[in-house]
């Protein structure tokens, strides 16, 4: 079944160009996605319509069969920057989208102990986050977004102020939590290997519109020797060229 | 609080010292010296002479203070929340900041009296406008991104106001506070010059009358310190409250 289906949308910001042109994009339940491009291409806009924060000007999107007129409560966004509550410690803000809808129950805060504890930020969680690094709050805006075990999750560029070794255990971490929660993801990157490491299916685009797609064909679960494998590097290579190919 | 270093305790007492032979060469009428003032308020302060005029002001400003800053707050809110009303009611904001609310004291006695309720409304009318002012760019300007956090969580726009808007504005609200409390003692002060016999700015005026002189200074001192009592009470809600802003901002 086509959990998210992006159907011919197009969308322009207020007195601009358009920004995204007859985008169509669908993908299947459990399935992880990764949309990749040059900055300024139109990513986060893409991601923040299907998400249901933009309104597509001509166009529909549906989430589990339902037409997305407005945030979903299925579906976790983590934003290109923390966005974390400064007023809030590490725990709360992780436990913010539960705080917002009921009362915080003991459960819930065991949850979020063990989201904390797989992002590696179990002792912080009394801390404030102008006393965490870039990279860990980071890792605190991810926790927030897995907290509701969201069925859809959206990830723009989550990773990108993270050192190499933290990013590939944090990849890991997020491919294993999606598969057992069967969660379906749309991710954003520019990191071209991080894209095809992580993902079923990719798409790079360019000035608003999708110009390349591939599956990936790699096993599952992914291991550190699929970063090194021939069939790995040349997928990179390939859209590598792609992405190269509209600089000229 | 640091203890101050010698350096700054050296200018003061160096300064005292000019001011004091200064005041040796003038009447006392002109330019008491700073024994003859520190007697004064000595002697004030035993006998009991300040202490109603103490309270008096005191309770002004902090009944001014408490309900213009609410009154500023609150409209702050209403005014950044609503465009419709914001777009409305800010030209006539800006045309009444236009007007010097000191010179409309005379206006309040006539309409209130003497007693203490025109001093509250000329304090309350004067705290009034930097909590409002600060509030609505507060309100308006909460960061656009965490804004989008809120309406993903499915916030309702009263959550979205009470536990992210007010709470992220803080620091700028405090700001205004700031910024009132100071001009909240200049509005009960002037309020007592222009009527009434009770209060320091009273007592002022009635110093005058009797071209006492060391009493003015006497009195002067009591204003200012009461204007520092309070200015340092507000930093101290500041540091408790916003210590984690504090933090970001320092780095
Ligand atoms: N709020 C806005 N108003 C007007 N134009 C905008 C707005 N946000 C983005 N744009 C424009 O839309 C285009 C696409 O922006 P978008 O944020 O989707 O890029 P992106 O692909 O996410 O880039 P990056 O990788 O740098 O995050 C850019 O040219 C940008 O200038
Ligand atoms: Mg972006």
């Amino acid at each position: 079944m086509v959990f998210l289906l992006v159907n011919d949308v197009t969308y322009s910001y207020q007195g601009k160009g358009s920004v995204i042109n007859r985008v169509s994009w669908g993908i299947e339940e459990g399935e992880f996605h990764c949309l990749l491009g040059k900055s300024g291409c139109g990513k986060t806009t893409l991601l923040k319509l299907a998400a249901g924060l933009l309104q597509v000007d001509t166009g529909s999107i549906f989430l589990n069969g339902k037409e997305v007129v407005k945030p979903s409560p299925e579906a976790g966004f983590v934003f290109q920057s923390p966005t974390l509550l400064e007023w809030k410690t590490v725990m709360d803000n992780v436990l913010l989208p539960v705080s917002l809808r009921r009362k915080v129950t003991t459960k819930d805060r065991e949850n979020a102990m063990k989201l904390l504890e797989t992002v590696g930020l179990a002792e912080y969680i009394q801390r404030y986050p102008a006393q965490l690094s870039g990279g860990q709050q980071s890792r605190v805006a991810i926790a927030r977004a897995l907290i509701q075990q969201p069925s859809m999750m959206f990830l723009d560029e989550p990773f990108a102020a993270l050192d190499a070794i933290t990013r590939e255990e944090l990849q890991d971490d997020l491919l294993k939590i999606c598969k057992q929660q069967n969660t379906t993801v749309l991710f954003i990157t520019h990191d071209i290997s991080e894209a095809v490491y992580l993902s079923d299916r990719i798409a790079v685009m360019d000035q608003g519109s999708i110009i390349y797609q591939t599956a990936v064909q790699l096993s599952k679960p992914r291991t550190v020797e699929v970063r090194y494998s021939p069939y790995f590097n040349d997928l990179c290579l390939d859209v590598r060229q792609v992405m190269g190919a509209e600089r000229s | 609080m640091k203890r101050f270093p010698l350096y700054s305790v050296l200018l003061f007492l160096i300064l005292l010292f000019v001011w004091e032979i200064s005041a040796r060469s003038m009447s006392e009428l002109v330019l008491p010296g700073p024994f003859v003032i520190f007697r004064t308020l000595l002697d004030g302060i035993k006998s009991g002479y300040f202490t109603p005029h103490i309270i008096r002001t005191t309770l002004e400003v902090i009944l001014g203070l408490f309900f213009g800053g609410l009154f500023g707050f609150m409209t702050g809110i209403i005014m950044g929340e609503i465009v419709f009303l914001r777009k409305l009611l800010f030209p006539y904001i800006i045309a009444s900041q236009a007007v010097p609310k000191l010179a409309l004291a005379p206006l309040f006695i006539l309409w209130f009296g003497f007693g203490m309720t025109s001093k509250v409304v000329i304090t309350a009318l004067i705290c009034f406008f930097p909590l409002l002012e600060n509030t609505v760019t507060a309100i308006k300007y909460t960061d656009k991104q965490k804004q989008e956090l809120f309406r993903m969580l499915g916030a309702s726009r009263w959550k979205i106001l009470i536990q992210l808007k007010i709470p992220a504005g803080m620091p700028g609200i405090i700001a205004g506070l700031r910024v009132a409390v100071v001009l909240a003692i200049v509005g009960a002060v002037i309020g007592e010059f222009v009527g009434g016999s009770d209060g320091l700015g009273a007592v002022i005026i009635a110093s005058q009358g009797m071209m006492d002189t060391p009493l003015m200074f006497a009195t002067l001192i009591l204003l200012t310190a009461m204007g520092m009592i309070l200015y340092r009470v507000v930093q101290l809600l500041e540091k408790k409250w916003l210590i984690r802003f504090m933090k970001e901002k320092e780095k």
